[in-house]
C-alpha cells in the first residue's frame, strides 16, 4: 500500500478562486484489502458545484461517506473552513454543515414526512419534541425546494420520486454549508431532474458549496464549475468544467477510448406474440392491454409515478390484479398465467426497479444470487453443483462488467451500481421467452450501459421478448421498436420506435398530446392494438 | 418547475371522508381493535362473569399489558426481550426477600434495571442476536428465582401492606390499575412525544438510517432494554403486594401473552412500526380472554394453546404477510388444479 504522502498527478484540488468551504486531504479507505478510495484529495468553495464522476466501484459513494463521518477512513482528513473534523464521526460533521444525500433512500418508512426531515436533528425543549416548530422547519425546508407534500404522511405511502425529494428536504433542512449528493437524478423523470438542476443552482447562489455525483454526463456539463474523475479509487483529473469536455471526462473515466455508439437501433423482425396482457386493472392500472412479440422491445415509457412499475408487477403475477388475462405462448405452448411463479415457470424472467429490497439477496455472495433463477440447470441430481455455478455465475459476472468481478464476494458489499449489474446477471443466464425490465440501467455508469444495452438488444435478436420501462428517454429511445407511453394507469398513446422522439414522448406522458391531438401526425401510430 | 410540483402523493384527498380515510389507513391498531370487539362481545354472551367481576379481569390486563408495553419499547426496535417474565418473578423474589418494603421495593427495580443494562450489554457491546442472549437470560433468572427462593413462595413480611395495596383506591381502580395506567400514560407519551422514544421508531425502521442521521443508536438500545427490564419488574412488584408473597414460578403464563399483547396491537417484529395504544388494546383483548377461559375451567395448558393460536393469526393477517400468504395459497391451488 501506499504511504501517506505521495503526489497526486493534478494537485490536491485546491480551488483557485477563494477559499474551500470543504477540504479532503489524501483520504485513503480500504475494505478487507481492497481499496475503495487511494489518496484522493478534493476542495470545494462557496457557491461551487462541484461534479464527481467514476465508473461503478470508482469510489466515489465511499469517499462521500468519508467526508460526512459515516466511514472512518484508514489515512486522511477532512476540513471545514481549515479546522480538521474528527474522522468517523457523523455528529461532528453533520454540526459543521456537511449534509449527504444518499444514493440508496435513507427514510425511515413508518415515520412522517416532518419527522424523516429531521431525522437527528428533532428540536426539542427538554426532551419533547417541539411538534409546531418542527413541522415549521420541514415545511420550510419543503417550501424551499418547491415541493409540496402532506406533512403527516408515513414514508411508505409516498411515490419514489417524493421520497427522493423528502431526503432532499432533509439535507436542506439542515442549513448546511456543505450539500453531497450522491446520484440524486437516478430515479427522477427528466422534468424532475431540471428542476432539481436549477435547484441546486440557487442554492449555490446562495453560497453553498456542493458536490454532485451522476452518471449523466450532460448533467455535470450543465450546472458544475469543476469536475473530479475517479477511477480504482484513484484521483485521475480535477479540472474547470471550461477546460474540458464530456469526450475527455468520459475517456478519463474509464482509462481508455471509449465509443459509445449512441442511439444506434437494430433492425427489429418481430415474431409470434409471446406475451400477451388482456384488460389488466390492479392498483393504479385502468385497463390495459398490450403484446409484445418474440424478438420485439416493446418500451414503456412516462413519468415517475404513471403507474407503469404496478403495470407490469400486475401483468407478471407480482402484485395482485383485479381483472385481465396474461398469456405467455411458447414452442411448449400457450399458458394462462395467474401468479409470479407460474409466470416465472413459463419463461418468464423479471428485474425489479427495486433491486436492494427486490432484486438481491445483500448477503448472500455473487454467485449465489446468480444461481437462485437456475438451480435447475445448475444441479446435478438435484444437487447444486458448486463449480458449476461458479464458473457460471464468473461468466456472466464479465458479460455484465461486474467491477471487480469476485463472484465470492457478498452482494451487499458492491457498488449501487454493480448491484444492479448483478440482478441482471442474474437473469441474463436463463435465456428467457420474456423478459421484463423495470429502469435496467439505473446508477450504471456510461460504459456499463452501453454493454446493457447491447444485451438487451442482442437477447431480443435471439428471439426473446422484451417488456422495458424506463424513465430515461435516450433509452427508450434507442432500445424500443414500439413505445407505449402511460399516464395514469392507462396507455396515453403508442408510438413506433423508429419515429418516435423525446417530444412526442413527453407530450404524451405529461398530457398535453393525446394519440388524436395536437403532435405531429407522423409520429403517432394510433393506440394498442 | 411545475413537474416537482405535481408529485402529488395520490392518496389523500380534500374532502372530509377521505381525511378521514387516510389518517385511518395510517393507523396500525386495527387488528386489535377487531379482536377486543370479538373477544368482548362472545364473553359478554358466554361467561359475563368476566365484566361482572371486573377487578380480577382489570388485575390481569393490568399484569400482561405492563409487562407487553416495557416489550413494546424493544420490539418497536427492532430487538426482542424473551426474559421479560422471568425478570417479573426474580424482581418479585428479591423484593420479599428484604424485610423492609420501600428498600425491598427499590431493590426489585433495581434489579430490573439491570437486566436490562446486561441484556443491553450482550445486544450491542457483545453483538449477540437478542432472541439468543435474552433465551439465555430468561432460563438464568428463572433459575436464579428458584435458587434464591429454594423453590418456594416467599412471603411478604409485611402483608398488611399488600393487602391494602390490593384495595380500591380511586373509584373502582386499585393501585395497581393506576400505576398501568400510568405506565401507560409515560410510555405513549415517550414514543410519541419524547425526542428518545420516537427515535425508537427510526432505530427499527431503518437502523442504517438513523446511524447516519446522527442517532446514538446503540444507546437507543440500552434504554430500550432498559424500559422494559423495569416495567417488568414494576409487574413483578405490583403482583408480590397483591399476593403478598413472591412466586418464582410467577409470571410463567405472561410472556406469552404479552408478546401476543404487543403484535396483536400492530407492533411490527422487526421493528419500526406499531403504538403503545395499540399494545393496551391487544392486552386488554388478551386479559379478557385469559380470564374468560380460566372462569370456564379451561386448563392452563389449553390456555396456553389458545393464545398461541391467536400470536400466529396476528402474524398471519399482518398486512405485510398476508400479501405473502395470498400468494403462495394462490400459487397452490393452481399448481393443484394445473396437476
Ligand atoms: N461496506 C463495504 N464492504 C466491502 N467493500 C465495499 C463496501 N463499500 C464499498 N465497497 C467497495 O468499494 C468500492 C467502491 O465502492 P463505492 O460504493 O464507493 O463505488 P461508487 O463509485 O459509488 O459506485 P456506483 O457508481 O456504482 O455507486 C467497490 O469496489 C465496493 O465493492
Ligand atoms: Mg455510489
Amino acid at each position: 500500500m501506499r504511504d501517506d504522502d505521495h503526489d497526486h498527478p493534478v494537485g490536491d484540488g485546491a480551488d483557485p478562486n477563494g477559499e474551500p468551504i470543504i477540504e479532503a486531504r489524501n483520504i485513503t479507505k480500504s475494505f478487507g484489502g481492497a481499496v475503495a478510495v487511494d489518496g484522493v484529495g478534493l476542495a470545494v468553495g462557496a457557491g461551487e458545484i462541484h461534479g464527481l464522476v467514476g465508473e461503478n466501484g470508482a469510489g466515489k459513494s465511499t469517499l462521500m461517506r468519508v467526508l460526512a463521518g459515516i466511514v472512518t477512513p484508514d489515512h486522511g482528513v477532512v476540513s471545514i473552513d481549515g479546522v480538521d473534523l474528527d474522522a468517523g464521526n457523523t455528529r461532528a460533521a453533520l454540526d459543521a454543515g456537511i449534509a449527504l444525500v444518499h444514493q440508496e433512500l435513507s427514510l425511515v418508512p413508518e415515520m412522517t414526512v416532518a419527522e424523516n426531515i429531521l431525522l437527528g436533528s428533532t428540536p426539542t425543549t427538554s426532551g419533547f419534541i417541539k411538534v409546531s416548530e418542527q413541522r415549521r422547519i420541514a415545511a420550510e425546508a419543503l417550501n424551499e425546494i418547491g415541493v409540496s407534500v402532506d406533512l403527516d404522511e408515513p414514508i411508505v405511502r409516498l411515490s419514489v420520486a417524493l421520497r427522493q425529494f423528502v431526503e432532499i428536504a432533509r439535507a436542506v433542512a439542515r442549513k448546511p454549508r456543505v450539500l453531497i449528493l450522491d446520484e440524486p437524478t437516478a430515479t427522477l423523470t427528466p422534468a424532475e431532474t431540471d428542476y432539481l438542476l436549477d435547484m441546486l443552482q440557487r442554492l449555490a447562489d446562495r453560497g453553498l458549496a456542493i458536490i454532485y455525483i451522476s452518471h449523466r454526463i450532460p448533467e455535470i456539463f450543465r450546472i458544475c464549475h469543476r469536475v473530479t474523475v475517479l477511477r480504482d479509487g484513484k484521483l485521475v483529473d480535477n479540472i474547470a468544467i471550461a477546460d474540458t469536455t464530456p469526450d475527455a471526462v468520459v475517456d478519463q473515466m474509464v482509462g481508455r477510448e471509449l465509443k459509445i455508439e449512441e442511439g444506434q437501433r437494430r433492425e427489429a423482425l418481430p415474431g409470434s406474440v409471446v406475451l400477451s396482457a388482456e384488460g389488466i386493472e390492479a392498483h393504479r392500472v385502468n385497463g390495459i392491454d398490450l403484446q409484445v412479440r418474440a424478438g420485439e422491445i416493446v418500451g414503456l415509457g412516462g413519468l415517475v409515478g404513471a403507474g407503469r412499475t404496478e403495470l407490469v408487477r400486475s401483468i407478471i403475477g407480482a402484485d395482485i390484479r383485479s381483472a385481465g388475462d396474461v398469456t405467455i405462448t411458447t414452442d411448449k405452448g400457450e399458458a394462462r398465467v395467474r401468479t409470479y411463479r407460474s409466470a416465472v415457470n413459463n419463461g418468464l424472467a423479471y428485474v425489479p426497479e427495486e433491486r436492494r429490497t427486490d432484486g438481491l439477496a445483500l448477503t448472500m455472495s455473487v454467485s449465489d444470487n446468480v444461481a437462485l433463477p437456475n438451480r435447475s440447470e445448475l444441479s446435478r441430481a438435484g444437487i447444486l453443483s458448486r463449480s458449476k455455478i461458479a464458473r457460471r455465475a464468473q461468466e456472466l459476472a464479465e458479460v455484465v462488467g461486474l467491477r471487480p468481478p469476485q463472484v465470492q464476494r457478498e452482494a451487499g458489499e458492491y457498488s449501487g451500481g454493480n448491484q444492479q449489474k448483478i440482478v441482471l446477471a442474474k437473469w441474463l443466464g436463463r435465456k428467457p421467452a420474456v423478459i421484463v425490465l423495470d429502469e435496467p440501467t439505473r446508477g450504471v455508469d456510461v460504459g456499463a450501459k452501453a454493454e446493457i444495452h447491447r444485451l438487451i438488444k442482442e437477447l431480443a435478436d435471439n428471439g426473446t421478448a422484451v417488456l422495458v420501462v424506463s424513465s430515461d428517454l435516450p433509452e427508450l429511445l434507442e432500445l424500443s421498436d414500439l413505445i407505449h407511453v402511460v399516464r395514469d394507469g392507462r396507455i396515453a398513446g403508442t408510438l413506433d420506435g423508429s419515429v418516435a422522439d423525446e417530444k412526442s414522448v413527453m407530450s404524451l406522458a405529461s398530457g398535453e398530446a393525446t394519440v388524436s391531438g395536437n403532435g405531429d401526425p407522423d409520429d403517432l401510430v394510433g393506440s394498442a392494438q | 418547475m411545475t413537474a416537482a410540483l405535481e408529485l402529488g402523493s395520490g392518496e389523500s384527498g380534500d374532502n372530509l371522508l377521505a381525511r378521514v380515510r387516510t389518517v385511518l389507513g395510517r393507523r396500525t391498531e386495527g387488528r386489535a381493535v377487531a379482536l377486543l370487539a370479538v373477544v368482548a362481545v362472545v364473553t359478554a354472551f358466554l361467561e359475563p362473569v368476566v365484566f361482572t367481576s371486573y377487578p380480577v379481569t382489570l388485575g390481569r390486563i393490568a399484569l400482561i399489558g405492563l409487562v407487553a408495553l416495557g416489550l413494546t419499547a424493544v420490539i418497536l426496535m427492532g430487538e426482542l426481550d424473551l426474559s421479560v417474565a422471568s425478570t417479573l418473578a426474580v424482581s418479585g423474589v428479591v423484593m420479599a426477600s428484604i424485610e423492609s418494603l420501600p428498600l425491598g421495593i427499590v431493590a426489585a427495580l433495581l434489579v430490573g434495571l439491570m437486566i436490562g443494562a446486561a441484556n443491553a450489554f450482550f445486544v450491542v457491546a457483545v453483538g449477540i442476536n437478542s432472541f439468543i442472549a435474552t433465551l439465555g437470560m430468561l432460563f438464568f433468572l428463572r433459575g436464579s428465582a428458584f435458587v434464591l427462593s429454594n423453590e418456594e413462595p416467599v412471603r411478604l413480611a409485611n402483608r398488611d401492606a399488600g393487602i391494602a395495596f390490593g384495595k380500591p383506591f380511586l373509584g373502582p381502580l386499585t393501585p395497581r390499575m393506576l400505576l398501568f395506567i400510568g405506565a401507560f400514560i409515560a410510555l405513549q407519551v415517550f414514543v410519541t412525544r419524547v425526542r428518545v422514544g420516537r427515535e425508537f421508531y427510526a432505530v427499527g425502521g431503518n437502523r442504517e438510517a438513523a446511524y447516519d442521521a446522527g442517532i446514538p443508536v446503540t444507546r437507543r438500545i440500552v434504554t430500550g432494554f432498559m424500559i422494559s427490564g423495569f416495567v417488568a419488574a414494576m409487574a413483578g412488584v405490583i403482583n408480590t403486594l397483591e399476593r403478598t408473597a413472591a412466586d418464582p414460578t410467577a409470571g410463567s403464563t405472561v410472556l406469552l401473552a404479552s408478546f401476543a399483547a404487543a403484535i396483536v396491537g400492530g407492533v411490527l417484529l422487526t421493528g419500526g412500526r406499531g403504538s403503545i395504544f395499540g399494545t393496551l388494546l391487544g392486552a386488554t383483548s388478551l386479559g379478557i380472554l385469559q380470564v374468560a377461559l380460566t372462569l370456564s375451567g379451561v386448563q392452563v395448558d389449553v390456555q396456553n394453546i389458545v393464545i398461541g393460536l391467536v400470536l400466529l393469526l396476528a402474524v398471519i393477517t399482518d398486512p405485510n404477510s398476508v400479501r405473502g400468504v395470498v400468494g403462495s395459497v394462490r400459487s397452490l391451488l393452481q399448481g393443484r388444479s394445473r396437476a
